[in-house]
């Protein structure tokens, strides 16, 4: 019985697991084939991809569109949520505000095209007339980001509003505590760890995905998916290698900062249960 | 007065860029106003829609399948039982969605093309797990978490087999992280267009698959259509599944009050 105890979660877990090989694996995979290209241990793809300027500028405007898709995303979303609490309590009002996440990326891709390329619907009303869409800021890419996450922003919070302990905002009322110690003392708290989880989720996404970059993004500067991508195409097979570097060092980089900031979260959490 | 706001928020950001995408498939080309079939005519016209529709089906099904058992099992594992390794096991669950798909795609498709799982749907129905499954696990988790042991230990208790536990008692619970789980999964197996391209190398067309190409075309009704099209697929795949899970044999007689 004890036994049978201890082995049943394991059980449970198993088809989990066996998933995991896959991507672990891939990962692996990619890993092992970036330092040895042709059967020797060598970092050299590393030198290469490293010395390479296209990539250089690729990762920088990779994670220039990412953080601001992200941030922006989080910000939009998290102030939509606590504005209109009532009525994303109905399920008209959810259903409504969820509804861009029925369409894949690229429909979102293919909207914003529709409205901000060079003579779209949107443009010609927009001062100077420039076009939103395939421009070397990555404007196009980020206004995809933001309507495709802001509702996952708001799925993720509104269940920490709705069920949030509504007694600290009278506390802080009642402490004469303003609108902003009322953001920071009553709601910040609950609200973090969900916003720093829903933005690592994002980010990693944004910083590595394909189909959005490859229809609204520019043809330079290109983002970090897009040049990989052709890399791992190219007719010679000598710039594979360096699309399973570049995939590492982008896994590296989001792996690093997702650490920091889930040890951020796990203090504040600990903070919650047993400071307050 | 938020009321207004936030209708009006709505209206400008989600309900006319939807809107335009319909108004524009239900009208002739070039024109707002005039109503005809013409996109969504020539969208069913093209062959391979309807064969890239069903590969589609196919393989949401099975993607959507996989991720429950997968789901529900892990997830009920992490809610019910305390084990060493927890933190570590739920970490790794996690792991998937914040590694960049192209690079466990790229690392994938070597070791694919040997075990000849590259170009066919399972495959692709593989690397498809890796967007989903990790959400199926959390989706399952809370569910269970609010589920709670009570009710599975009462039915123990009055000496029901595991099995009969678990139709009887945490499968009608459960309906509301099913129904979940079908939905999403089905919607993001659906938008995965460079992991199906590279996998299935061309071979198992998706809708993702015929889409891309589409709009180098410059013909906006027809590309409109399409795009609805994509929402249209996963409400109908969750309608069936609904219709699916009433055909379960729960006692739904009169007079006997229903959980849901």
């Amino acid at each position: 019985m004890k036994l049978s105890a201890r082995i049943k979660p394991w059980l449970l877990l198993t088809p989990a697991l066996l998933f995991l090989l896959l991507p672990l694996y891939g990962l692996w995979s990619a890993f092992r084939l970036s330092v040895y290209p042709d059967g020797k241990l060598t970092g050299q793809v590393y030198v290469r991809l490293f010395s390479h300027s296209d990539f250089l500028l690729s990762f920088l405007y990779s994670l220039w569109v990412a953080a601001a898709s992200t941030f922006l995303s989080l910000l939009i979303g998290w102030f939509f949520t606590r504005a209109f609490v009532p009525m994303l309590e109905r399920t008209g009002g959810r259903l409504t505000v969820w509804l861009p996440m029925v369409f894949p990326h690229f429909v979102w891709a293919y909207l914003v095209l529709l409205l901000f390329q060079e003579g779209g619907l949107v443009s010609g009303l927009l001062p100077g007339n420039r076009a939103y869409a395939n421009d070397p800021e990555g404007i196009g890419i980020i206004l995809t980001y933001m309507g495709k996450e802001i509702p996952f922003v708001i799925l993720m919070l509104l269940p920490v509003y709705l069920t949030r302990n509504r007694l600290y905002d009278d506390l802080t009322e009642t402490l004469g505590g303003s609108w902003f110690s009322k953001i920071r003392d009553a709601e910040l708290p609950f609200v973090t760890p969900v916003l720093i989880e829903t933005g690592i989720i994002i980010f990693a996404f944004t910083f590595g995905a394909y189909e959005v970059p490859a229809l609204v993004g520019a043809t330079f500067p290109e983002m970090l998916s897009i040049l990989t991508f052709d890399w791992f195409y190219s007719g010679d097979w000598s710039e594979r290698p360096l699309a399973f570097a570049a995939m590492v060092f982008l896994t590296t980089v989001i792996g690093v900062i997702s650490l920091l900031l889930f040890h951020f979260i796990n203090k504040m959490r600990r903070n919650i249960t047993e400071g307050l | 007065m938020k009321k207004i706001l936030f209708w009006i928020i709505v209206m400008l950001f989600i309900i006319s860029p939807v809107g335009i995408l319909i108004l524009q498939s239900f009208t002739s080309p070039g024109s707002w106003t005039e109503f005809s079939l013409y996109g969504w005519r020539g969208l069913f016209e093209t062959a391979r829609l309807l064969e890239a529709t069903g590969t589609s089906l196919i393989i949401g099904f099975f993607v959507t399948v996989i991720n429950i058992a997968v789901g529900m099992s892990a997830g009920k594992a992490l809610a019910l039982y305390t084990f060493q390794g927890k933190t570590a096991v739920d970490t790794l669950f996690v792991m998937p969605l914040l590694v960049p798909i192209l690079a466990i795609t790229f690392g994938v498709h070597i070791a694919m093309i040997r075990i000849g799982l590259a170009d066919t749907a399972l495959g692709v129905i593989l690397i498809h797990l890796v967007p989903t499954a990790p959400y199926s696990i959390r989706i399952f988790r809370n569910g269970y978490v609010s589920l709670g042991r009570r009710m599975q230990e009462q039915a123990e208790t009055l000496g029901a087999s595991a099995g009969r536990t678990f139709f009887d008692i945490e499968l009608p619970l459960l309906k509301p992280s099913v129904q979940s789980v079908i939905f999403l999964t089905f919607v993001i197996s659906l938008s995965q267009y460079v992991i199906t391209s590279i996998i299935g190398g061309g071979t198992v067309v998706t809708l993702a698959m015929v889409y891309f190409p589409f709009l180098d075309s410059a013909d906006t009704t027809l590309i409109a259509a399409f795009s609805i099209w994509f929402a249209v697929l996963p409400l109908l795949f969750y309608i069936t599944a609904g219709a699916a899970f009433r055909l379960l044999p729960y006692p739904r007689k009169s007079g006997r009050r229903e959980l849901f």
